[in-house]
């Protein structure tokens, strides 16, 4: 063992540092911005909009009201029930209660008895509203003269209580892991071949640039195809992850996200002169995506500035097709999937358009 | 008239930031010649070969190749191009490259006629990864001239080849130039050099001095050529 071998070892990597100063960056900037997106998504994030409608007619309605007003677990706001199910599909809010006309009476006789609809498709709204009404109706229970149950009928939009937490995320992994692992082939296989040279060949050849992003774009698709059946059989028929779409639709979702990553690996290995700087692409590309693109936290809970960003990340769209597919049974007929599809099928447009581009040119 | 010569550089710069590659380089390549680019490392031999071939656009001056003015696609149908360190996908054998290169350019036959020339149809069927480096150029040349090209660009096309097969490459090279095709080979080996039928001497991105082997040694009085090239290299840094 010799202190100067290891030494000179441990000076060659540091010098190498010096020189790749976007290594270094990344080495002490990824963290801080990573850490920051989920400090400032978890801390800043709005909590579930819940829509309250108090029909009774005696004094405990009004009081289990005031303390869900004042809960810091939900939002409220004062609608009436014949809207709540239109609501809860435009997604402005994540559940509803009613306080039915015989609510007090009830009350009275032992029985709490509030009727909860909620959306059921975001993971993460669900448990907060059951909470904060728990807490609110044992304000109430102090009210009323002697033991009280509680009943509450729970009603489910979408899903409902039999599904679990795979089955959640199960339909935005499908999308996710897709996009993730057909990145990461893609923008090393492209920083190969800028690397070993055949780029070069390749443009001074009478290929086009058009030619070699869709070239690759083919190659990889069907690569990308076969996986993410594999991926959707072994979730649906292993899993057994919920699903209520059409197994195909999925599958179009599926592929058109596989071919965005292809296009967005192509485009990023333009800016990567090494694959070591390929690989710190993931941070920034994936894990921003993951955070806010509505896997772990719905978007409209997010605050106002995420939401931008989400706005913007294909992922997003993608997530959310996934979801409304398999756990709410969309088709092609819902104007917010085409939405969706639409959008990720126009960034593909885009990033072929854009790798083309920046594939270093030829004579200007 | 331009279209005399297979390769028309006139009066090209290129300059990466502070570096002038290319400083006002003017050269004229007859089809059918073997022109050899000699000069050190880092002198722009390679920057030329890349601005002939339309991959580097020059800061000004223009570039004409087989009678087409760059940039212009086309003409790189015409011309095949072997690069400095052996272009090769490592995880295809030595055919399937030789066959991707052909399908590019459009022509599929050819594949064993460039395999046999560089003495590889044995070993088409070895993955490239796995074999020799001087393999590995001889099979980049392959790959270079499987599309019969009218205009050939080799970038140091002979290091880590043996010399038996040296020998057999120029002999080959002085075949495809007498049936017309022009070759435009850069090196610095004054070895390769004697056997072109006319050399440009490059330094800091210009012309030295031009001229056929003898021409050069007789310009520089000096017995050989690499006498000759120190010489003429030192008069103009002076």
């Amino acid at each position: 063992m010799s202190g100067h071998r290891v030494a000179a070892l441990t000076r060659r990597l540091l010098q190498g540092f010096r020189r790749d100063r976007r290594t270094v960056a990344l080495l002490f900037v990824a963290p801080l911005v990573i850490l920051g997106l989920l400090g400032y998504l978890m801390r800043n994030s709005s909590v579930p909009a819940v829509g309250i409608d108090n029909q009774d007619q005696g004094p405990v309605g009004a009081v289990v009201t005031s303390a869900l007003e004042s809960s810091p677990l939900i939002s409220t706001t004062t609608i009436s029930q014949a809207d709540g199910d239109a609501k809860l599909k435009d997604g402005s809010l994540a559940a509803y209660i009613v306080f039915p006309i015989d609510f007090s009476q009830r009350a009275q006789s032992g029985v709490i008895a509030p009727q909860v609809h909620l959306e059921g498709s975001q993971p993460g709204s669900a448990s907060p509203v059951l909470q904060a009404l728990q807490q609110a109706l044992a304000s109430a229970a102090s009210q009323a003269p002697g033991a009280v149950r509680f009943e509450p009928q729970v009603n489910y939009l979408y899903g409902g209580s039999s599904l679990d937490t795979l089955d959640y995320f199960g339909a935005a992994a499908i999308g996710l892991i897709v996009f993730f692992l057909v990145f990461v082939i893609t923008i090393v296989s492209f920083l190969n071949e800028r690397s070993q040279g055949t780029l070069e060949r390749l443009m001074a050849s009478p290929l086009r640039r058009g030619e070699i992003v869709l070239g690759y774009m083919v190659g990889f698709t069907l690569l990308a195809l076969i996986q993410s059946a594999e991926v959707l059989v072994f979730c649906l028929a292993v899993l057994k992850v919920h699903n209520q779409g059409n197994v195909l639709l999925i599958f179009g979702i599926e592929a058109l996200m596989a071919i965005v990553a292809v296009n967005l690996g192509i485009f990023l290995s333009m800016f990567a002169r090494t694959e070591f700087q390929a690989v710190q692409f993931i941070p920034l590309v994936i894990v921003p995506q993951f955070l806010l693109s509505g896997i772990l936290f719905p978007v409209a809970s997010e605050p106002k500035v995420l939401q931008v960003l989400s706005d913007v990340l294909p992922l997003t769209y993608a997530v959310n097709a996934l979801r409304d597919v398999m756990l709410k049974g969309a088709d092609l007929t819902w104007t917010s999937l085409d939405i969706d599809i639409g959008v990720v099928a126009g960034v593909i447009v885009l990033l072929i358009v854009a790798g083309s581009a920046t594939l270093r040119r030829r004579i200007a | 008239m331009s279209e005399s010569y297979a390769v028309d550089v006139e009066s090209v710069t290129k300059s990466f930031g502070q570096l002038h590659a290319l400083d006002g380089v003017t050269l004229k390549v007859r089809q059918g010649e073997i022109y050899g680019l000699l000069g050190p490392n880092g002198a722009g031999k390679t920057t030329l070969i890349r601005a002939i071939l339309g991959l580097v656009a020059p800061g000004s001056g223009s570039v004409t190749v087989l009678g087409r003015r760059l940039p212009n696609l086309d003409v790189l149908r015409q011309v095949g191009y072997m690069t400095q360190q052996a272009a090769l996908y490592p995880g295809l054998s030595v055919e399937e490259n030789v066959k991707f290169f052909a399908a590019i350019y459009g022509t599929e036959g050819g594949v064993k006629e460039a395999l046999e020339f560089v003495d590889l149809y044995d070993r088409r069927s070895s993955v490239v990864a796995t074999i020799s480096g001087g393999m590995k150029q001889r099979c980049s040349l392959a790959c270079a001239l499987v599309h019969r090209p009218k205009l050939l660009l080799l970038d140091e096309p002979t290091v880590g080849v043996d010399p038996q097969l040296r020998v057999q490459f120029w002999e080959s090279f002085r075949r495809m130039a007498a049936s017309g095709v022009t070759i435009i080979v850069s090196s610095h080996v004054m070895d390769e050099a004697e056997r072109c039928q006319r050399l440009g001497l490059i330094q800091y991105g210009r012309l030295l001095a031009e001229g056929s082997p003898s021409e050069v040694r007789a310009r520089a009085g000096t017995q050989n050529l690499e006498e000759a090239f120190l010489k003429l290299a030192g008069e103009r840094q002076s």
